[in-house]
């Protein structure tokens, strides 16, 4: 049951090295990621209105055309990793779009102009790089032990990957940023602008259950 | 006792191990932002070990993006600290930084204090950077073109350093040679193709790729002290 997770493969892009692979399941993470990508993109902005408490006048948060502009950027670039990591058949490659969104996570939010924002983001980048070190530690043994990186050649692998897989998967909950590591995201998506703070939740959706997809085949 | 270690895994993946952790203890003690930002690094330095580890050719070529992510980690969360620390100075007027102004000799005014009148301040630069210039040549290929851009830099830096503007004939030079680096990327990649191409004129085209790169990695790298100058 475990073996047909992935679903029926469509094909393979043959990029020497680094396969790209279509299946049922990465089809349907990838075009996921390129539609909210493309809403991104033409969305504008969320407008917050902040209400005082014992004061009169309310606040209106509005996101101005240059943290729009940079913002919107690491949007897409986020999308855009996101879409590769649901299609990448290498692992190391698979480590890289994690970082790489995570890299574009921390950018998302780091416009903005507000304290607490960024001390979220802060605290989030440093767990973001420590977290480095499982995963790709965790590729690097896998790379030792087997002898390969491709997704296919693991899958037929007898080698038992416990403990590498436990590392990896704790690098994937540093990376991005869930619950164990959730307490400094959590502040991060209360940054005004909506579609680019869904876009690291989507982001981090779609990586986990990758990741999990991954884990369940090698 | 050797063999217990060798039991669970090669000594350098134990020591990088080791390294991670005990950053983590640091990082965990430690109350100052900056410091937990460079101790973070460490743990990244620890990833690069345990890649290294695995010791094969593959090993090699997965240490590039693996530091090439760390650093771009590490820039953008020290441009995130830089802001937050501006923000809670609460300055009442922007300042605008210059590249490489740490550089400078007194950090706080960026003016020198006393009217130093050395010989040397003046020539040594250009000596060096000169010495360095024509030694890259020599070497030519990425080696060269950074040791090239490293003489560059050297040059730029120092000049700022003693508060000397850079004359306009080095500044149209160097935008010049910036503009060579097309020619020279082309002349890189036709000495490449020729390798597979005609197999035989090898030589030919293994100086092509090294000249072309020289003045590539040269001119582009040499570029950042130019930006520095440009108002």
């Amino acid at each position: 049951m475990i073996e047909t997770i992935s679903g029926f493969p469509f094909g393979i892009v043959p990029f020497g090295d680094i396969v790209f692979g279509f299946s049922e399941f990465s089809i349907i993470g990838f075009i996921t990621a390129i539609i909210f990508t493309i809403i991104v993109y033409l969305t504008k902005p969320e407008k917050q209105l902040e209400a005082e408490k014992f004061r009169i006048e309310d606040k209106l948060e509005v996101v101005t055309l240059k943290e729009l502009k940079i913002r919107r950027m690491m949007a897409i670039i986020c999308g855009i990793a996101t879409a590769g990591a649901m299609l990448t058949c290498d692992l190391f490659d698979f480590a890289l779009f994690l970082t790489l969104v995570g890299i574009a996570n921390i950018g998302i939010v780091s416009a903005v102009k507000k304290e607490w924002v960024l001390n979220a983001s802060y605290q989030y980048g440093l767990i973001a790089m420590i977290s480095t070190l499982p995963l790709f530690g965790s590729a690097g043994m896998i790379l030792a032990k087997t002898g390969t990186l491709s997704l296919f050649e693991l899958s037929k692998t007898q080698i038992s990957l416990l403990f590498e897989k436990i590392i990896f998967a704790a690098g994937m909950a540093g990376e991005t940023g869930i619950a164990p590591f959730y307490a400094a995201k959590a502040e991060m998506f209360r940054a005004p602008g909506s579609p680019y703070i869904l876009m690291i939740h989507l982001s981090s959706l779609l990586l986990i259950v990758r990741t999990v997809e991954i884990l369940l085949t090698i | 006792m050797e063999n217990l270690v060798y039991y669970f895994y090669h000594p350098t993946i134990l020591v990088g191990f080791t390294v991670g952790i005990l950053s983590l203890l640091a990082i965990s003690f430690q109350k100052d932002d900056l410091h937990a930002l460079i101790l973070t690094d460490v743990v990244d330095c620890a990833m690069l070990l345990i890649i290294a580890g695995v010791g094969t050719d593959l090993a090699e070529a997965l240490i590039l993006p693996g530091l090439v992510v760390s650093l771009a980690e590490l820039l953008a969360v020290s441009e995130v600290l830089i802001t937050k620390k501006y923000l809670k100075s609460k300055k009442p007027k922007p300042r605008r930084y210059k590249l490489f102004e740490e550089f400078k000799l007194p950090l706080h005014t960026g003016e020198l204090k006393y009217n130093v009148e050395m010989e040397v301040l003046k020539t040594s630069p250009k000596f060096l950077a000169i010495v360095l210039i024509i030694y890259g040549a020599v070497l030519s290929g990425f080696t060269g073109g950074a040791v090239i851009a490293t003489g560059l830099l050297f040059y730029a830096l120092s000049q700022r350093v003693i508060g000397v503007n850079i004359s306009e004939e080095i500044k149209a030079l160097w935008e010049g040679m910036s503009g060579l680096s097309g020619v020279a990327w082309a002349l890189w990649v036709f000495g490449f193709l020729g390798f597979f191409i005609f197999p035989d004129k090898w030589l030919l085209c293994l100086l092509m790729a090294g000249l072309g790169l020289v003045i590539k990695v040269g001119s582009k790298l040499g570029l950042i002290g130019y930006i520095g100058e440009v108002k």
